[in-house]
């Protein structure tokens, strides 16, 4: 599974890059098509939930999903051979 | 009711005022239930914005008001109808809505079976306004072992909630039934989503709310004749048409005629004209000449209005006297 | 099913300013609703008049956007019509504790099986705003620009004295204790309200000094108190500081209830 924001739906209010425990949301920098700067993922790959959402068969944190006003994050299915990097804990 | 309806597997609540009342009447009819309240004046005040609402998002449902005299708390249980302009026009913005009004016990009820019918056929308020004459009268009636009753048109599956054919009137998407219908009292589309910013959109909605009923006036229009060949006509509706009735019965003068209106909302205009031999119309009301307006509008002939307000019937000498002058002797 | 399917996907983006609570409040709810497993044709959603009320526009169900204020009275009327549906009314707090407010003590009174979800954001935030019954003592707003001189509406005190069987307060931070309140509100027989303190920034931070949609946010964080701990303190004989929001369960009791199918 890979985090999503959803451009279409973000307002840019920055809410999600509070309630992060990884701090994987960063505020961003860049006004985008719509006039919206649009957070930026840090190292996405490190969301528990990306990892363990398949595994144990429900949302584990979701913190950012919950909090953000505009049902702009998600996680999207992966697409078969998509490059993704790993991100290994020790 | 309170009494007779959870007998009859119906559900009666009392709630805290009357905004709520009309509120929870227009709720219960979205589950497709029949639903009905009943007020007198200052109560039909405060349903005003709610009637609105009803007329808004097509909510069949049925009011009662028991005319009393106004303004604000006026005369309680002394008769008027001093609520007939209201009733069309009280809610903000530009609708039409039907209006039923009794003069007898059992035109109250025959006439309430049939509001029920023609709010479910048009999907609009329907009101029945009687004054405290009818209201506190005891009259031997018949009740008949059944009531004429339509069905609600139900939607169509895959027709847009508020997309209306021909007949203007869309089907009913009743809550609960899969239509995942959006009701709400903004200007919305046929999807029923919001859309208050198109001037087109609003008035496609507002004409056809105004359409569906006041194109079907002559079809749904309600009234009875005696003597079309008359050249004074009596025009009433309510409590004053049985003083009128009282003075035919007295003097039975052919050039005396009677229009009563059943149903005044949307107004028959084919009504008045059947009696083309008319010289005057009078019209006696127990308000300041409300309906005799609506009249004036329609016709060329003299209308004079007899109006009466405080809580007194028109006398059947009155009404007698007042025909009198205007034949010619 | 997730939440985010309970949806209208048409009609997203919705039309909450930016960093607007409302939209989590719904998250919230809808989570509850979904984890709860019902099915979508079986529920209401209902509303007045206000920011909070656009909610059921965007909510799959069939929903019931009514006149200001009278949410509940039309709750009232499609859940004893029909007892077998599961109504949440979203409501605000200038549409429950102003315009509303007899209506919503009088379905407390009544104790009728509807879950009432308060988007509190103190404010009426939708025409500009104007102080709402709600708006803080020195909060300002358009009509209170010198600070509010008025004691604020307690929603969850007025509830429980008005009768409801389950009463608790929450903030938009407390995004998963939301979600369970929200739970246990909907399978609680009786009425349930469930008032969220929620931020405005558009119409409340930008005039009391909430820069940013977080410091906002920060605030309620920092500034609410369970209601047990705020107890024990005051029964120490300490003080709890002016402006605390105070949230947790207030009550969860069995009074007898209407509209509950047997």
């Amino acid at each position: 599974m890979k985090l999503v924001i959803d451009e279409g739906r973000c307002k840019g209010c920055n809410l999600c890059t509070m309630v992060c425990p990884y701090r994987i949301f960063q505020p961003g920098t860049i006004l985008n098509r719509r006039g919206i700067v649009v957070p930026v993922l840090d190292r996405p790959e490190r969301c528990t939930n990306c990892r363990l959402q398949k595994l144990h068969g429900r949302t584990l944190c979701g913190m950012c999903q919950m909090i953000c006003p505009d049902q702009a994050v998600r996680w999207d299915e992966e697409r078969l051979f998509e490059r993704h990097r790993m991100a290994i804990e020790f | 009711m309170a009494v007779k309806l959870p007998k009859a597997g119906g559900t009666f609540i009392q709630m805290e005022d009357e905004i709520a009342g009309i509120a929870a009447v227009i709720g219960a009819s979205w589950t497709g239930m029949r639903a009905m309240t009943a007020t007198s004046g200052p109560g039909f005040s405060l349903m005003m914005e709610n009637i609105g609402f009803a007329i808004m998002t097509e909510t069949p449902c049925v009011i009662v008001n028991i005319q009393r005299g106004g303004p604000s708390t006026g005369q309680p249980t002394m008769a008027a109808q001093g609520d007939m302009l209201q009733c069309r026009f009280g809610s903000h913005g530009d609708y039409s809505i039907i209006a039923l009004s009794p003069a007898s016990v059992q035109e109250m009820y025959d006439l309430t079976a049939k509001a029920f019918d023609l709010a479910d056929r048009f999907r609009v308020p329907v009101f029945l306004m009687a004054d405290e004459i009818i209201g506190h009268m005891r009259e031997r009636i018949e009740i008949p072992d059944a009531v004429p009753h339509g069905e609600r048109r139900a939607a169509d599956r895959g027709v847009l909630p508020f997309a209306a054919g021909p007949d203007d009137i869309p089907g009913f998407t009743t809550f609960g039934k899969g239509y995942r219908v959006h009701v709400t009292g903004l200007t919305h589309d046929e999807r029923g989503y919001p859309a208050t910013t198109s001037p087109k959109i609003h008035e496609d909605l507002v004409m056809r709310l105004v359409r569906k009923v006041e194109d079907r006036r002559h079809e749904i229009a309600d009234y009875e004749v005696v003597n079309p060949d008359a050249e004074v006509i009596f025009v009433t509706y309510g409590a004053p048409a049985r003083s009128v009735s009282q003075v035919l019965h007295d003097d039975a003068d052919p050039r005396i005629g009677h229009l009563r209106l059943r149903l005044v909302w949307p107004f028959p205009d084919s009504a008045i004209r059947s009696f083309p031999d008319a010289k005057v119309f009078l019209v006696p009301e127990l308000n300041l000449g409300q309906i005799a307006r609506e009249i004036e509008r329609h016709t060329t002939v003299e209308v004079r209005s007899l109006p009466k307000i405080g809580g007194d019937l028109h006398t059947p000498r009155e009404l007698a006297e007042a025909s009198g002058r205007c034949i010619a002797p | 099913m997730t939440f985010l399917e309970w949806f209208r996907a048409d009609r997203l983006p919705h039309i909450y300013c930016t960093g607007c609570g409302n939209g989590t409040v719904i998250n919230c709810t809808l989570s509850a609703v979904d984890e709860l497993g019902w099915d979508p044709d079986r529920c209401v959603f209902i509303s007045g008049i206000g920011c909070s009320s656009r909610a059921p526009g965007y909510i799959i169900t069939d929903s019931l956007h009514t006149t200001h204020g009278r949410a509940l009275a039309f709750a009232t009327g499609v859940k004893m019509a029909d007892p077998t549906l599961h109504v949440v009314v979203f409501t605000g707090d200038g549409d429950l504790a102003a315009i509303g407010g007899n209506h919503f003590i009088h379905a407390c009174r009544r104790n009728i099986d509807l879950t009432v979800v308060c988007m509190n954001n103190q404010i009426y935030g939708m025409t500009g705003g104007q102080g709402s019954p709600t708006t803080p003592v020195g909060g300002i707003s358009t009509t209170t620009p010198y600070g509010s001189a008025e004691p604020a509406f307690d929603l969850c005190a007025l509830a429980v004295a008005a009768g409801a069987n389950y009463v608790t307060r929450w903030t938009t931070y407390h995004v998963k204790e939301l979600t369970k309140a929200v739970h246990a509100g909907l399978t609680h027989p009786g009425l349930s309200f469930i008032e969220v303190f929620v931020q405005c920034p558009t119409n409340y931070g930008r005039r009391n000094r909430f820069k940013q949609v977080s410091d906002q946010i920060e605030f309620l964080k920092t500034h609410s108190m369970i209601r047990q701990k705020a107890e024990r303190i005051r029964g120490e004989g300490g003080q709890v500081k002016d402006g605390t929001i105070e949230i947790g369960e207030f009550v969860k009791r069995s009074r007898p209830a209407m509209g509950v199918v047997k």
